[in-house]
């Protein structure tokens, strides 16, 4: 086993486990974790894709270079959107921790 | 190729130009210059449309001049084409009510529905996986950013369709990701005949129709559309039903009629054809029983879209490519339709002050313009002659009714229809109810009834010029 | 001597060798990072192991020769993403909804453990992904799009094959990823019209800071705003470029308003609407003129080609800190006043 293909499985695990998160979890933030995770597995497989030859292939960076900015504009949008839809209803667990 | 870029570049100048101006302008000028992009865009789509008639053959650009292979490609077909058209002319129809209509809608809209417009174009032309994933990531953030426009009763449903959407995305790109390193291309044309059915492309395959499917609310992953397309202002609701589920539906027509190795199609396309059967079943079950006017109307996209599903799968199954025919008069009606439906709905919910499928009773007396507008549409839906949506059916019956092996496949079809009917017609019986009027609170907005009724009004036109429609489809190669 | 780009990596002879070693640990320890931010009881706990995991990929980027990607792993993903995560922990303190783990839980997991491994299986008896789509050497001899960059870098205007990438081949790609920015941002500003969200409540919503980090802030922020300039030169030679730059400028941007010294950005100013939008704007406007001027869409003249890039990831670099920043940290002074 090279290291190209153990960091293969790990890109499809982590995307796996995280895809099992956002299947089971139900809490909207963790739900966003979940899928940034699934998006680092997708550019964990497309990392070790590019360093299959020695030098490694410049077009899946450029790619993952454009997907981690897609990623981190929409998570932006997203975190502030599920703040924005739950902040109300957040001040009563607030006060219900408090206690 | 050139009329194709203007279409596309129109609205996103448009668009960004109308933010850079943001408060210079007052709301009417803002809304005046979108819709003067749209006309700019839709004449440049239809003399598109012209060239490429003209040529005969689909139109490619390399991007950057670069060579075939390395370049980016965007392809122009007649299909493209009239897609560009089709989705000017929808910008233009909903655009006009937005504007025009009493409702009236927020000011951002304007900037949002161009860049809405820009993003389809760059799907509907482009012939490259990873730029495909792009225009899916634009067409998701303004479609989200549209639903939010409502106010703070929409969040929650937007941001449950940003986080999905986000999910499918990335399935997707997995997907690309698997087929580049398997094939070493992100080209669609030069992909095509490299495939084959084995492990990787079969996972790759999976990938990318698992993320398709969700992002096109096809069933079973359409439970996202309901509340979000509902809770969405009316015009907005108009545009994502559509337009924007459309857009993954064309990708994934073609990653399985061109990128997919045919055994691998063949395999998948009675799955997709169950699962459009399924679709039109259930989702007209769940409208009839949903209480709420735009909930109906939302869920019976997830139902034409089973149409659209069973056409490609169909189509899959039996390797006849003709079949794309049905597939996009399906679109075309169904999104021409779809935007009565919506525009009608809105118009009498804010007329008789309503919500309520239950609310409507009498609307033929009270609003009567947006009534006739919502059955007129709902005919299409139904596909009763001589609509679009009949001719759309028809050219999908053609071939189910040809030989006794298909016509459990006409069946299904034809459970749809009466359930698309008896969706309807549950509206429609209701309205005639004048027994026990629902009293308007306001006069009813002529204006914004008339612009409702329009887009139902061109797709009983289609069939005037449905001879051109399907020989354009069929001739102009895809 | 190097070998030529396409080469492949020659395989190990024994399944596992010892050099694998760092890499082993570095699988553990993102598998165990990840379920941590997945599944801790406090959703705290699970965004700081969110932040620690993107620290690791940025490390396993380097290992994997990945320097561009490291560079924006580390400002995009562990800091903005950080700083976006603790931002929604105090806003929402509390967990929103409780996660049952029932069967299906247990199953869907041991589905992912057995898939993976199933994948590695695959992957370790079958060559299909791991040599096959290199080998110009096929039947049809047609040379890859992989082998095509790389033969084309010198005639891009800059060395750096991931910005000739990024800049030239597949400019419309960056185009439209300027526009998903923007598109975000457009989407962001609809959370603050009057009166809609509750975010407009409150005067303040960052918290206020300590003198310690306030004068941290005013050494930090100038140093990340010449590292980003150095960074976005050096792009198109070296790894770096205008995503880089433009997200450490964020960061300073970020840093100097958690600190309190950033007033704020109104986005009634003309100059703020203009740096947000012209990035695209400009890229746009390029793509334009050369499609009615010159020899096509996004076909850069020869003779300018490198000037040309230049100055397009300058203006981008631009429009990409600030759009990030408000992403960020934006609220209804800045967005909506």
């Amino acid at each position: 086993m090279t290291a190209i293909e153990l960091y293969l499985t790990l890109g499809v695990a982590v995307f796996l486990l995280s895809l099992h998160g956002l299947m089971t979890l139900h809490d909207p933030i963790r739900r966003l974790i979940a899928v940034n995770l699934m998006g680092a597995g997708t550019f964990l497989v497309m990392v070790s894709l590019a360093k299959r030859t020695e030098v490694p292939d410049p077009v899946l960076h450029a790619l993952v270079v454009t997907g981690l900015v897609v990623a981190i504009s929409a998570t932006a949008f997203a975190l502030r959107l599920i703040i924005a839809a739950n902040k109300d209803d957040a001040t009563t667990s607030e006060d219900s921790a408090q206690r | 190729m050139n009329f194709a870029l203007l279409s596309l570049a129109t609205p996103l100048f448009s668009g960004l130009l109308l933010l850079l101006c943001d408060r210079a302008l007052k709301t009417g000028t803002v809304a005046f210059w979108a819709i003067v992009s749209t006309v700019v865009s839709l004449a440049a789509a239809w003399l598109a449309l012209q060239d490429v008639v003209d040529a005969g053959t689909s139109i490619m650009l390399n991007l950057g001049g670069w060579e075939t292979g390395l370049a980016i490609r965007l392809r122009l077909s007649s299909l493209s084409a009239l897609l560009l058209v089709f989705t000017a002319l929808m910008h233009l129809l909903i655009g006009l009510y937005a504007g025009l209509s009493r409702q009236g809608i927020a000011r951002d809209y304007w900037p949002l529905s161009c860049f809405l417009h820009g993003s389809l174009a760059a799907l509907w032309l482009s012939a490259d996986l990873f730029n495909l994933y792009i225009t899916l990531e634009l067409l998701g953030l303004t479609a989200v950013a549209m639903v939010a426009l409502s106010g703070k009763k929409a969040y929650k449903p937007a941001a449950n369709y940003l986080i999905l959407s986000l999910a499918a995305s990335l399935f997707y790109l997995l997907g690309v990701a698997l087929l580049y390193g398997r094939y070493g291309e992100l080209d669609v044309l030069l992909l095509a005949p490299r495939t084959e059915a084995d492990v990787i492309t079969r996972l790759a395959l999976l990938l990318m129709t698992t993320g398709l499917m969700l992002k096109a609310a096809l069933w079973p992953l359409h439970l996202w559309l309901p509340p979000a397309h509902t809770s969405a202002p009316t015009a907005v609701s108009a545009l994502l039903s559509g337009l924007v589920v459309k857009g993954p539906l064309f990708i994934l027509w073609v990653l399985w009629s061109e990128v997919a190795p045919p055994e691998l199609a063949q395999q998948i396309g009675p799955v997709l054809a169950i699962a459009g059967m399924i679709a039109l079943t259930a989702g007209g079950l769940s409208a009839m029983r949903s209480p709420y006017i735009k909930t109906v109307v939302a869920y019976s996209t997830v139902a034409q879209l089973g149409y659209a599903l069973m056409a490609l799968g169909l189509l899959l199954t039996w390797q006849l490519p003709q079949m794309h025919i049905a597939l996009w008069l399906f679109v075309i009606a169904h999104g021409l339709a779809k935007a009565s439906l919506f525009l009608a709905a809105g118009e009498m919910q804010s007329s008789l002050g309503t919500r309520r499928v239950e609310g409507l009773r009498g609307a033929t007396q009270t609003v009567p313009v947006a009534m006739f507008a919502f059955a007129v549409a709902g005919g299409s839906l139904i596909g009763l002659p001589p609509s679009g949506g009949f001719l759309a059916k028809w050219v999908l019956l053609e071939p189910l009714l040809s030989q006794p092996g298909n016509w459990p496949w006409a069946i299904g079809v034809l459970l749809g229809t009466l359930v698309s009917a008896a969706y309807i017609f549950r509206v429609v019986a209701l309205s005639f109810d004048r027994a026990r009027i629902n009293p308007p609170d306001i006069n009813p907005d002529r204006v914004g009834h008339w612009l409702a009724l329009l887009p139902a009004l061109m797709v009983w036109g289609m069939a005037l010029s449905g001879e051109w429609l399907i020989q354009l489809l069929a001739g102009g190669g895809v | 001597m190097r070998p030529p780009p396409g080469t492949v990596q020659a395989k190990e002879t024994s399944p596992v060798s010892l050099e694998l070693l760092p890499d082993l640990i570095l699988t553990l320890l993102l598998l165990i990072m990840a379920w941590g931010a997945l599944y801790a009881p406090q959703r705290a706990d699970a965004m700081t192991l969110f932040i620690a995991f993107g620290i690791v990929v940025a490390l396993i980027w380097a290992r994997l020769d990945a320097p561009d990607l490291a560079l924006a792993e580390a400002a995009i993903g562990a800091g903005l993403t950080g700083v976006l995560l603790m931002h929604a922990a105090r806003e929402l303190p509390g967990e929103l909804h409780q996660t049952n783990r029932t069967a299906t839980y247990w199953g869907a997991l041991a589905f992912a453990v057995v898939a993976s491994l199933m994948f590695l299986a695959h992957l370790l008896y079958d060559d299909s992904l791991m040599s096959a789509g290199l080998l110009d050497a096929e039947t049809d001899m047609t040379p890859r799009l992989r082998t095509l960059a790389d033969a084309a870098v010198p005639e891009s205007g800059v060395e750096h094959p991931v910005t000739a990438v990024l800049l030239n081949f597949r400019a419309w790609d960056t185009l439209l990823e300027l526009l998903v920015l923007l598109f975000a941002l457009s989407g962001l500003r609809q959370l603050f019209r009057d009166g809609q969200s509750s975010e407009n409540r409150a005067t303040s919503q960052w918290p206020e800071s300590l003198a310690l980090m306030s004068a941290w802030a005013r050494v930090l922020a100038p140093l990340l705003v010449v590292t980003g300039g150095y960074l976005l030169w050096r792009g198109s030679s070296e790894p770096g470029g205008a995503f880089q730059a433009g997200s450490l400028l964020a960061a300073a941007a970020v840093i100097l308003r958690l600190t309190g010294l950033l007033p704020p950005l109104r986005w009634s100013s003309v100059l703020l609407r203009l740096s947000v939008v012209a990035g695209a704007l400009f890229f746009l406007v390029v793509a334009a003129a050369t499609a009615i001027w010159g020899d096509g869409w996004l076909v850069y003249p020869v003779a300018y080609n490198g000037l040309l890039i230049i100055t397009i990831e300058a203006i981008a670099t631009l429009s990409i800190a600030i759009t990030l920043s408000l992403l960020v940290i934006g609220e209804r002074e800045d967005l909506r006043t």
